[in-house]
Protein backbone atom coordinates (compact mmCIF):
# COMPACT_ATOMS: atom_id res chain seq x y z
CA UNK A 1 0.00 0.00 0.00
CA UNK A 2 2.68 2.67 1.20
CA UNK A 3 4.84 1.47 -1.81
CA UNK A 4 2.33 2.85 -4.47
CA UNK A 5 2.83 5.73 -2.76
CA UNK A 6 6.09 6.55 -3.21
CA UNK A 7 6.46 6.42 -7.18
CA UNK A 8 5.05 9.72 -8.29
CA UNK A 9 6.58 11.49 -5.61
CA UNK A 10 9.60 10.10 -6.98
CA UNK A 11 8.73 11.42 -10.39
CA UNK A 12 7.74 15.02 -8.94
CA UNK A 13 11.26 15.39 -6.89
CA UNK A 14 13.35 14.62 -10.32
CA UNK A 15 11.13 16.99 -12.44
CA UNK A 16 12.34 20.48 -13.40
CA UNK A 17 11.58 22.58 -10.30
CA UNK A 18 10.25 26.22 -10.29
CA UNK A 19 10.54 26.97 -7.04
CA UNK A 20 13.89 25.83 -7.34
CA UNK A 21 16.37 29.06 -6.44
CA UNK A 22 18.12 30.49 -9.87
CA UNK A 23 21.58 29.92 -9.58
CA UNK A 24 23.02 33.18 -8.69
CA UNK A 25 26.37 33.08 -6.96
CA UNK A 26 27.33 35.94 -4.55
CA UNK A 27 30.75 35.31 -1.95
CA UNK A 28 30.47 34.37 0.68
CA UNK A 29 32.38 34.08 3.73
CA UNK A 30 32.15 33.27 7.80
CA UNK A 31 33.89 34.04 10.92
CA UNK A 32 34.29 31.24 13.21
CA UNK A 33 33.63 31.88 16.96
CA UNK A 34 36.31 32.18 19.25
CA UNK A 35 37.94 28.86 20.12
CA UNK A 36 38.79 28.76 23.96
CA UNK A 37 41.32 26.36 24.87
CA UNK A 38 39.43 24.55 27.37
CA UNK A 39 41.79 22.51 28.27
CA UNK A 40 41.83 21.95 32.35
CA UNK A 41 44.62 22.01 34.14
CA UNK A 42 47.09 18.94 34.75
CA UNK A 43 50.43 17.86 34.58
CA UNK A 44 51.11 17.84 30.60
CA UNK A 45 48.93 20.72 29.82
CA UNK A 46 51.57 22.72 28.07
CA UNK A 47 52.71 19.76 25.96
CA UNK A 48 48.89 19.10 24.79
CA UNK A 49 48.73 22.79 24.04
CA UNK A 50 52.11 23.39 21.84
CA UNK A 51 51.24 19.59 19.77
CA UNK A 52 47.91 19.10 19.57
CA UNK A 53 45.45 22.34 19.25
CA UNK A 54 46.66 23.06 15.81
CA UNK A 55 44.69 21.41 13.86
CA UNK A 56 41.71 20.97 15.65
CA UNK A 57 40.10 22.38 19.13
CA UNK A 58 41.02 20.46 22.21
CA UNK A 59 37.29 19.37 22.44
CA UNK A 60 38.88 16.58 19.83
CA UNK A 61 40.36 15.52 23.08
CA UNK A 62 38.24 16.30 25.78
CA UNK A 63 35.29 14.37 24.48
CA UNK A 64 36.49 10.49 24.11
CA UNK A 65 35.66 8.25 25.90
CA UNK A 66 37.91 6.86 28.85
CA UNK A 67 40.74 4.88 26.87
CA UNK A 68 44.60 3.21 28.12
CA UNK A 69 47.45 4.79 28.18
CA UNK A 70 48.25 2.29 25.37
CA UNK A 71 45.62 3.76 23.18
CA UNK A 72 46.35 7.61 23.85
CA UNK A 73 50.05 6.51 22.59
CA UNK A 74 48.19 4.98 19.44
CA UNK A 75 46.49 8.47 18.79
CA UNK A 76 49.43 10.08 19.57
CA UNK A 77 51.40 7.83 17.04
CA UNK A 78 48.08 8.07 14.29
CA UNK A 79 47.86 11.70 14.52
CA UNK A 80 51.93 11.82 13.28
CA UNK A 81 52.53 9.15 10.92
CA UNK A 82 48.98 9.48 9.19
CA UNK A 83 47.94 13.29 9.45
CA UNK A 84 51.62 14.49 9.90
CA UNK A 85 51.60 16.48 12.99
CA UNK A 86 54.77 17.46 13.91
CA UNK A 87 54.60 15.96 17.79
CA UNK A 88 57.97 16.58 19.62
CA UNK A 89 58.54 13.13 20.78
CA UNK A 90 59.98 13.65 23.99
CA UNK A 91 56.52 15.46 24.91
CA UNK A 92 54.34 11.86 24.19
CA UNK A 93 54.71 10.93 27.54
CA UNK A 94 53.45 14.45 28.79
CA UNK A 95 50.66 14.67 26.35
CA UNK A 96 49.78 10.58 27.70
CA UNK A 97 50.12 11.32 30.88
CA UNK A 98 47.53 14.61 30.95
CA UNK A 99 44.98 12.80 28.73
CA UNK A 100 45.13 9.95 31.67
CA UNK A 101 44.71 12.46 33.95
CA UNK A 102 42.00 14.43 32.34
CA UNK A 103 39.97 10.77 32.13
CA UNK A 104 40.55 9.90 35.71
CA UNK A 105 39.13 13.83 36.56
CA UNK A 106 34.81 13.79 37.13
CA UNK A 107 33.11 15.51 34.06
CA UNK A 108 32.85 19.08 35.00
CA UNK A 109 29.14 19.89 35.79
CA UNK A 110 28.19 16.22 35.54
CA UNK B 1 50.18 25.68 -1.14
CA UNK B 2 52.56 24.80 1.17
CA UNK B 3 52.95 28.81 2.35
CA UNK B 4 49.54 27.73 4.02
CA UNK B 5 50.49 24.63 5.50
CA UNK B 6 51.74 24.25 8.85
CA UNK B 7 55.53 24.39 10.38
CA UNK B 8 56.16 23.42 13.33
CA UNK B 9 56.71 27.21 14.31
CA UNK B 10 53.40 28.42 12.93
CA UNK B 11 51.86 25.21 15.14
CA UNK B 12 53.24 26.43 18.21
CA UNK B 13 52.73 29.83 17.66
CA UNK B 14 49.10 29.38 16.58
CA UNK B 15 48.27 27.48 20.42
CA UNK B 16 50.07 30.38 21.93
CA UNK B 17 47.71 32.78 21.04
CA UNK B 18 44.79 30.66 22.14
CA UNK B 19 46.14 29.86 25.42
CA UNK B 20 44.87 33.11 26.66
CA UNK B 21 41.41 31.40 26.80
CA UNK B 22 39.17 30.09 29.66
CA UNK B 23 40.56 26.71 31.42
CA UNK B 24 37.60 24.25 30.99
CA UNK B 25 35.07 22.47 29.24
CA UNK B 26 32.09 23.63 31.34
CA UNK B 27 33.55 27.07 31.33
CA UNK B 28 32.97 26.44 27.58
CA UNK B 29 29.27 25.91 27.69
CA UNK B 30 29.12 29.02 30.28
CA UNK B 31 30.71 31.02 27.19
CA UNK B 32 28.88 29.76 24.50
CA UNK B 33 25.16 29.06 25.67
CA UNK B 34 23.48 26.15 27.14
CA UNK B 35 24.87 22.52 27.84
CA UNK B 36 22.70 19.54 26.57
CA UNK B 37 23.44 15.59 27.85
CA UNK B 38 23.91 13.21 24.79
CA UNK B 39 23.26 10.15 27.39
CA UNK B 40 26.73 8.90 25.85
CA UNK B 41 27.56 5.58 28.29
CA UNK B 42 29.68 6.08 31.13
CA UNK B 43 30.76 10.02 29.77
CA UNK B 44 32.03 12.20 28.96
CA UNK B 45 28.55 12.98 27.84
CA UNK B 46 27.55 17.04 28.06
CA UNK B 47 28.14 19.31 25.67
CA UNK B 48 27.85 22.93 25.21
CA UNK B 49 25.22 24.08 22.80
CA UNK B 50 25.60 28.14 21.12
CA UNK B 51 23.42 30.27 18.41
CA UNK B 52 26.97 31.37 17.52
CA UNK B 53 27.47 30.10 14.04
CA UNK B 54 26.82 32.79 11.27
CA UNK B 55 23.63 31.24 10.10
CA UNK B 56 23.14 28.70 12.52
CA UNK B 57 20.12 28.26 15.61
CA UNK B 58 21.08 26.90 19.23
CA UNK B 59 23.47 23.94 17.61
CA UNK B 60 25.67 21.08 19.95
CA UNK B 61 29.29 21.70 19.79
CA UNK B 62 31.25 19.01 19.43
CA UNK B 63 34.08 20.89 17.57
CA UNK B 64 34.57 24.72 17.04
CA UNK B 65 37.43 24.12 14.93
CA UNK B 66 37.32 22.45 12.10
CA UNK B 67 33.31 23.07 13.03
CA UNK B 68 31.60 20.15 13.95
CA UNK B 69 27.86 20.77 14.92
CA UNK B 70 25.11 18.90 15.60
CA UNK B 71 21.26 18.77 15.64
CA UNK B 72 19.39 19.06 19.01
CA UNK B 73 16.58 16.02 18.76
CA UNK B 74 14.20 19.11 19.20
CA UNK B 75 14.56 20.10 15.89
CA UNK B 76 13.42 16.60 14.54
CA UNK B 77 9.96 16.98 16.22
CA UNK B 78 7.81 18.66 13.25
CA UNK B 79 7.94 18.20 9.93
CA UNK B 80 10.28 16.42 7.69
CA UNK B 81 12.58 19.37 6.56
CA UNK B 82 15.57 19.98 8.96
CA UNK B 83 15.64 23.95 8.78
CA UNK B 84 19.15 25.10 7.66
CA UNK B 85 19.92 26.75 10.66
CA UNK B 86 19.51 23.16 12.15
CA UNK B 87 21.33 20.91 9.97
CA UNK B 88 24.47 19.18 11.63
CA UNK B 89 27.84 20.58 10.63
CA UNK B 90 31.04 18.01 9.66
CA UNK B 91 34.19 18.96 8.31
CA UNK B 92 37.29 16.92 8.35
CA UNK B 93 40.05 19.48 7.54
CA UNK B 94 39.29 23.13 8.62
CA UNK B 95 37.62 24.84 5.45
CA UNK B 96 38.48 27.89 3.91
CA UNK B 97 36.08 31.04 6.00
CA UNK B 98 35.85 32.85 2.43
CA UNK B 99 34.71 31.69 -1.31
CA UNK B 100 35.06 34.04 -3.77
CA UNK B 101 31.78 32.97 -6.63
CA UNK B 102 33.66 34.73 -9.78
CA UNK B 103 36.80 32.53 -8.89
CA UNK B 104 35.66 29.41 -8.39
CA UNK B 105 36.74 26.56 -11.17
CA UNK B 106 35.60 22.88 -11.20
CA UNK B 107 38.09 21.02 -12.63
CA UNK B 108 36.68 18.10 -14.62
CA UNK B 109 39.60 15.31 -15.49
CA UNK B 110 41.14 12.13 -15.32
CA UNK B 111 39.45 9.40 -17.21
CA UNK B 112 37.84 12.25 -20.26
CA UNK B 113 37.69 12.69 -23.34
CA UNK B 114 38.75 16.36 -22.73
CA UNK B 115 39.45 18.05 -19.40
CA UNK B 116 37.41 21.50 -18.48
CA UNK B 117 37.50 24.03 -15.99
CA UNK B 118 34.13 25.10 -15.29
CA UNK B 119 32.90 28.65 -13.66
CA UNK B 120 29.56 28.58 -11.51
CA UNK B 121 27.73 29.56 -14.12
CA UNK B 122 28.93 26.99 -16.53
CA UNK B 123 27.80 24.09 -13.49
CA UNK B 124 24.60 25.93 -12.99
CA UNK B 125 23.70 25.70 -17.19
CA UNK B 126 25.26 21.99 -17.77
CA UNK B 127 21.78 21.04 -17.56
CA UNK B 128 18.33 20.83 -16.37
CA UNK B 129 17.70 22.24 -12.67
CA UNK B 130 16.44 19.80 -10.80
CA UNK B 131 15.41 18.88 -6.83
CA UNK B 132 15.49 15.89 -4.48
CA UNK B 133 14.31 15.59 -1.18
CA UNK B 134 17.18 13.55 0.99
CA UNK B 135 18.02 12.47 4.32
CA UNK B 136 22.31 13.75 4.69
CA UNK B 137 23.11 11.38 7.54
CA UNK B 138 27.25 11.34 8.48
CA UNK B 139 28.30 7.82 8.92
CA UNK B 140 29.43 8.52 12.02
CA UNK B 141 25.61 9.56 13.72
CA UNK B 142 25.36 7.65 16.95
CA UNK B 143 28.97 6.69 17.41
CA UNK B 144 28.58 8.10 20.92
CA UNK B 145 26.26 5.60 21.91
CA UNK B 146 28.77 2.51 20.88
CA UNK B 147 29.07 -0.15 23.75
CA UNK B 148 32.15 -0.70 23.88
CA UNK B 149 32.69 2.83 23.21
CA UNK B 150 35.03 3.68 20.27
CA UNK B 151 37.22 6.84 19.57
CA UNK B 152 36.45 9.58 17.19
CA UNK B 153 33.86 11.96 16.99
CA UNK B 154 31.15 11.45 19.82
CA UNK B 155 28.13 12.07 18.01
CA UNK B 156 24.65 11.58 19.48
CA UNK B 157 22.27 10.79 16.85
CA UNK B 158 22.18 14.59 15.45
CA UNK B 159 24.63 13.93 12.97
CA UNK B 160 21.54 13.74 10.16
CA UNK B 161 18.85 16.06 8.62
CA UNK B 162 16.45 16.11 5.62
CA UNK B 163 16.62 18.95 3.30
CA UNK B 164 15.63 19.82 -0.27
CA UNK B 165 18.83 19.72 -2.34
CA UNK B 166 18.40 21.86 -5.78
CA UNK B 167 20.99 21.54 -8.58
CA UNK B 168 22.28 19.90 -11.79
CA UNK B 169 22.87 16.37 -12.53
CA UNK B 170 26.68 15.11 -12.07
CA UNK B 171 26.10 13.03 -15.27
CA UNK B 172 25.15 16.38 -16.68
CA UNK B 173 28.50 18.18 -15.52
CA UNK B 174 30.27 14.87 -16.42
CA UNK B 175 29.48 15.06 -20.21
CA UNK B 176 31.13 18.66 -20.32
CA UNK B 177 33.84 16.81 -20.23
CA UNK B 178 32.92 13.18 -21.70
CA UNK B 179 33.54 10.38 -19.60
CA UNK B 180 35.89 8.35 -21.20
CA UNK B 181 35.67 4.32 -22.14
CA UNK B 182 37.06 2.10 -19.54
CA UNK B 183 35.94 4.62 -16.54
CA UNK B 184 35.12 2.87 -13.21
CA UNK B 185 34.75 5.76 -10.56
CA UNK B 186 34.07 9.33 -10.15
CA UNK B 187 36.53 10.91 -7.50
CA UNK B 188 35.60 14.22 -5.68
CA UNK B 189 37.59 17.09 -3.80
CA UNK B 190 36.92 19.96 -2.31
CA UNK B 191 38.30 22.89 -0.82
CA UNK B 192 39.17 21.50 2.16
CA UNK B 193 43.04 20.67 2.82
CA UNK B 194 45.00 19.11 4.84
CA UNK B 195 47.25 21.60 7.35
CA UNK B 196 50.37 19.47 6.73
CA UNK B 197 52.03 18.55 3.77
CA UNK B 198 51.82 14.63 2.92
CA UNK B 199 48.50 14.50 4.80
CA UNK B 200 45.77 12.75 2.84
CA UNK B 201 43.40 15.33 1.63
CA UNK B 202 39.29 14.31 2.42
CA UNK B 203 38.84 12.84 -1.50
CA UNK B 204 35.92 10.78 -2.03
CA UNK B 205 34.49 8.11 -5.12
CA UNK B 206 32.02 6.41 -6.10
CA UNK B 207 30.80 3.97 -8.56
CA UNK B 208 30.34 5.33 -12.51
CA UNK B 209 26.94 3.93 -12.15
CA UNK B 210 26.36 5.55 -8.82
CA UNK B 211 27.53 9.25 -10.54
CA UNK B 212 24.99 8.49 -13.74
CA UNK B 213 21.88 8.22 -11.87
CA UNK B 214 19.15 10.44 -12.59
CA UNK B 215 19.03 12.07 -8.76
CA UNK B 216 22.73 12.16 -7.93
CA UNK B 217 23.03 16.06 -7.99
CA UNK B 218 26.20 18.93 -8.43
CA UNK B 219 24.40 21.08 -5.71
CA UNK B 220 23.96 24.60 -5.00
CA UNK B 221 20.85 25.04 -3.55
CA UNK B 222 19.59 23.91 0.24
CA UNK B 223 15.90 24.23 1.06
CA UNK B 224 15.78 26.98 -1.44
CA UNK B 225 18.51 29.14 0.16
CA UNK B 226 22.11 28.92 -1.68
CA UNK B 227 24.75 26.69 0.35
CA UNK B 228 26.34 28.31 3.16
CA UNK B 229 30.17 27.99 3.11
CA UNK B 230 29.47 25.94 6.37
CA UNK B 231 27.24 23.50 4.42
CA UNK B 232 29.73 23.40 1.02
CA UNK B 233 29.58 26.95 -0.57
CA UNK B 234 29.20 26.72 -3.58
CA UNK B 235 28.59 23.18 -4.16
CA UNK B 236 28.38 20.08 -3.33
CA UNK B 237 27.79 16.68 -4.36
CA UNK B 238 24.23 14.96 -3.08
CA UNK B 239 23.93 11.04 -3.50
CA UNK B 240 20.32 10.44 -1.44
CA UNK B 241 20.34 6.95 -0.23
CA UNK B 242 23.99 7.22 0.41
CA UNK B 243 25.99 8.51 3.86
CA UNK B 244 27.02 12.09 3.38
CA UNK B 245 31.03 11.32 3.40
CA UNK B 246 30.22 11.15 -0.16
CA UNK B 247 28.79 14.37 -0.32
CA UNK B 248 31.77 16.44 -0.80
CA UNK B 249 31.43 20.00 0.16
CA UNK B 250 32.90 23.05 -1.52
CA UNK B 251 33.37 21.10 -4.62
CA UNK B 252 36.25 21.99 -6.65
CA UNK B 253 37.77 18.63 -8.58
CA UNK B 254 35.78 16.00 -10.19
CA UNK B 255 37.93 13.19 -11.42
CA UNK B 256 37.16 10.14 -13.55
CA UNK B 257 39.13 6.96 -12.45
CA UNK B 258 39.65 4.16 -14.65
CA UNK B 259 40.55 2.00 -11.51
CA UNK B 260 39.81 0.90 -8.44
CA UNK B 261 40.56 4.08 -5.56
CA UNK B 262 43.56 3.69 -3.33
CA UNK B 263 42.92 7.31 -1.51
CA UNK B 264 43.18 7.21 2.45
CA UNK B 265 39.17 8.33 2.74
CA UNK B 266 37.92 5.06 0.78
CA UNK B 267 40.67 2.54 0.91
CA UNK B 268 41.88 2.44 4.54
CA UNK B 269 38.53 4.53 6.27
CA UNK B 270 35.32 5.06 6.46
CA UNK B 271 35.37 1.22 6.21
CA UNK B 272 33.10 -1.02 8.04
CA UNK B 273 34.08 -5.09 8.70
CA UNK B 274 32.42 -7.41 5.88
CA UNK B 275 31.06 -9.46 8.43
CA UNK B 276 29.77 -8.79 11.92
CA UNK B 277 32.38 -9.21 14.57
CA UNK B 278 33.20 -9.06 18.16
CA UNK B 279 34.95 -6.20 19.68
CA UNK B 280 38.36 -8.45 20.41
CA UNK B 281 38.61 -9.39 16.74
CA UNK B 282 41.78 -8.70 14.55
CA UNK B 283 42.81 -8.38 11.10
CA UNK B 284 39.29 -8.60 9.36
CA UNK B 285 38.28 -7.96 5.73
CA UNK B 286 36.50 -4.46 5.43
CA UNK B 287 34.26 -2.73 2.85
CA UNK B 288 33.28 0.72 2.71
CA UNK B 289 30.43 2.54 4.15
CA UNK B 290 28.01 2.93 1.69
CA UNK B 291 23.84 2.99 1.70
CA UNK B 292 22.50 4.11 4.33
CA UNK B 293 20.25 1.32 6.27
CA UNK B 294 16.42 2.39 7.70
CA UNK B 295 16.12 4.29 10.83
CA UNK B 296 13.39 5.45 13.20
CA UNK B 297 13.94 7.80 16.35
CA UNK B 298 10.97 8.83 18.73
CA UNK B 299 10.94 12.46 19.06
CA UNK B 300 7.84 13.60 20.77
CA UNK B 301 9.49 11.84 24.05
CA UNK B 302 13.13 11.60 25.51
CA UNK B 303 14.09 8.52 27.89
CA UNK B 304 12.91 9.32 31.34
CA UNK B 305 9.82 11.22 30.54
CA UNK B 306 7.01 10.43 32.79
CA UNK B 307 3.10 9.86 31.09
CA UNK B 308 -0.21 10.11 32.67
CA UNK B 309 -1.27 6.46 34.53
CA UNK B 310 -4.76 5.44 33.19
CA UNK B 311 -4.65 8.26 29.96
CA UNK B 312 -3.78 7.61 25.96
CA UNK B 313 -0.56 8.16 24.98
CA UNK B 314 0.01 9.60 21.77
CA UNK B 315 3.88 8.38 20.27
CA UNK B 316 5.42 10.27 17.17
CA UNK B 317 8.93 10.66 15.59
CA UNK B 318 10.57 10.19 12.50
CA UNK B 319 11.86 7.44 10.38
CA UNK B 320 13.49 6.78 6.81
CA UNK B 321 14.10 4.08 4.26
CA UNK B 322 17.97 4.78 4.14
CA UNK B 323 18.54 3.72 0.39
CA UNK B 324 15.09 2.69 -0.17
CA UNK B 325 11.81 4.12 0.46
CA UNK B 326 10.51 3.47 4.01
CA UNK B 327 7.83 0.58 3.99
CA UNK B 328 6.64 0.55 7.60
CA UNK B 329 7.61 1.45 11.13
CA UNK B 330 6.77 -0.37 14.50
CA UNK B 331 6.35 0.38 18.22
CA UNK B 332 8.31 -2.38 20.05
CA UNK B 333 8.45 -3.65 23.36
CA UNK B 334 10.02 -6.66 25.36
CA UNK B 335 7.67 -9.16 23.70
CA UNK B 336 5.40 -6.79 22.01
CA UNK B 337 4.63 -4.84 18.89
CA UNK B 338 2.43 -2.26 17.61
CA UNK B 339 2.36 -0.97 14.06
CA UNK B 340 2.74 2.96 13.77
CA UNK B 341 0.74 4.94 11.29
CA UNK B 342 2.84 6.62 9.06
CA UNK B 343 2.72 10.56 8.06
CA UNK B 344 1.93 11.66 4.15
CA UNK B 345 4.86 10.65 1.55
CA UNK B 346 5.57 13.98 1.22
CA UNK B 347 9.34 13.87 0.45
CA UNK B 348 9.62 10.78 -1.69
CA UNK B 349 11.38 7.75 -0.72
CA UNK B 350 14.71 9.25 0.40
CA UNK B 351 13.35 11.86 2.98
CA UNK B 352 12.13 11.46 6.34
CA UNK B 353 8.58 10.34 7.25
CA UNK B 354 6.65 10.94 9.95
CA UNK B 355 4.91 8.13 12.17
CA UNK B 356 2.90 8.38 14.91
CA UNK B 357 1.01 5.64 17.15
CA UNK B 358 -2.07 5.98 19.79
CA UNK B 359 -2.13 3.67 23.08
CA UNK B 360 -5.34 3.57 24.09
CA UNK B 361 -4.50 3.69 27.76
CA UNK B 362 -1.11 3.54 30.24
CA UNK B 363 -1.48 0.87 32.61
CA UNK B 364 2.12 1.24 33.63
CA UNK B 365 5.75 2.20 32.85
CA UNK B 366 7.02 1.49 29.24
CA UNK B 367 10.63 -0.20 29.73
CA UNK B 368 13.00 0.07 27.08
CA UNK B 369 10.03 0.89 24.32
CA UNK B 370 11.55 2.07 20.76
CA UNK B 371 10.72 2.08 17.24
CA UNK B 372 11.83 0.07 14.16
CA UNK B 373 11.76 1.04 10.35
CA UNK B 374 12.03 -1.38 7.49
CA UNK B 375 12.23 -0.40 3.73
CA UNK B 376 10.29 -1.54 0.98
CA UNK B 377 13.69 -3.59 0.21
CA UNK B 378 13.09 -5.69 3.32
CA UNK B 379 16.19 -4.32 5.58
CA UNK B 380 14.71 -4.08 9.12
CA UNK B 381 16.35 -1.88 11.89
CA UNK B 382 18.03 -4.60 13.98
CA UNK B 383 17.50 -5.33 17.88
CA UNK B 384 20.80 -5.98 18.78
CA UNK B 385 23.92 -3.49 17.90
CA UNK B 386 26.12 -4.47 15.11
CA UNK B 387 29.27 -3.24 16.87
CA UNK B 388 32.56 -2.35 14.39
CA UNK B 389 35.49 -0.28 15.28
CA UNK B 390 34.84 3.36 13.79
CA UNK B 391 30.79 3.10 15.39
CA UNK B 392 29.65 3.57 12.06
CA UNK B 393 25.79 3.02 10.55
CA UNK B 394 24.55 2.55 13.72
CA UNK B 395 20.50 1.73 13.04
CA UNK B 396 20.39 -0.42 16.17
CA UNK B 397 16.75 0.10 17.45
CA UNK B 398 17.08 3.29 20.46
CA UNK B 399 14.99 2.31 23.31
CA UNK B 400 13.90 5.14 25.98
CA UNK B 401 11.97 4.23 28.83
CA UNK B 402 8.70 6.15 29.96
CA UNK B 403 7.33 6.11 33.23
CA UNK B 404 3.56 6.13 34.12
CA UNK B 405 2.36 8.17 36.99
C1 LIG C 1 48.40 17.88 11.69
C2 LIG C 1 47.11 18.07 12.26
C3 LIG C 1 46.85 17.42 13.60
C4 LIG C 1 47.53 17.57 14.79
C5 LIG C 1 48.71 18.47 15.07
C6 LIG C 1 46.87 16.71 15.75
N1 LIG C 1 45.80 16.10 15.16
FE1 LIG C 1 44.43 14.94 16.11
N2 LIG C 1 43.35 14.78 14.38
C7 LIG C 1 43.70 15.34 13.16
C8 LIG C 1 42.71 15.00 12.17
C9 LIG C 1 42.70 15.40 10.71
C10 LIG C 1 41.73 14.22 12.84
C11 LIG C 1 40.45 13.64 12.26
C12 LIG C 1 39.43 14.74 12.33
C13 LIG C 1 38.05 14.36 11.89
O1 LIG C 1 37.79 13.21 11.52
O2 LIG C 1 37.19 15.27 11.92
C14 LIG C 1 42.17 14.12 14.22
C15 LIG C 1 41.45 13.45 15.21
C16 LIG C 1 41.86 13.31 16.53
C17 LIG C 1 41.14 12.56 17.55
C18 LIG C 1 39.79 11.87 17.36
C19 LIG C 1 39.97 10.40 17.28
C20 LIG C 1 40.47 9.92 15.96
O3 LIG C 1 41.29 8.98 15.96
O4 LIG C 1 40.06 10.47 14.92
C21 LIG C 1 41.86 12.62 18.68
C22 LIG C 1 41.53 11.99 20.02
C23 LIG C 1 43.05 13.42 18.38
N3 LIG C 1 42.99 13.84 17.07
C24 LIG C 1 44.04 13.70 19.29
C25 LIG C 1 45.18 14.45 19.01
C26 LIG C 1 46.25 14.64 19.95
C27 LIG C 1 46.31 14.07 21.36
C28 LIG C 1 47.16 15.43 19.33
C29 LIG C 1 48.50 15.88 19.86
C30 LIG C 1 49.41 14.83 20.22
C31 LIG C 1 46.65 15.72 17.98
N4 LIG C 1 45.46 15.10 17.84
C32 LIG C 1 47.29 16.53 17.05
C33 LIG C 1 44.81 16.12 12.91
C34 LIG C 1 45.75 16.50 13.85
Amino acid sequence: MKRLATIPALALLLAACDTAPAASFKDASLTLPDDPLDLPEGPGRDAVIENCTACHSPSTMLQQPKVSPEKWKSIIGKMKTLYKAPIDDAAVPAIVEYMVHVQSQPEPGA
Amino acid sequence: MTGTRLSRRALIAGAGTAALAAPTFAGMGAKLGGMIDLALPGGPSLRPTTPAFPGKGEMIVQRIRPPLLETPMAAFREGIITPNDRMFVRWNWQMPTEVKAADHRVAVGGAVTKAVSLTLDDIASAGETVSVIAVNQCAGNGRGLSQPRVTGTQWGNGAMGCAKWTGVRLKDVLAKAGVAAGARRVRFAGLDVPLTDGAPQFIKSIPLDIAMRDDVLVAWGMNDEPLSILHGFPLRIVVPGWFSTYWVKMLATIEVLSGEDDSYYVADSYRMPAQPITPDAKDFPTVPITTMPPRALITSHEDGDVVKLGKPLVLEGIAFGGDAALDRVDLVGKGWEIPCTLGPDEGGPYAFRRWQVTLPQVAGDFEGIGVRARNVNGAVQPADFAWNPSGYARNVIERITLRAQ
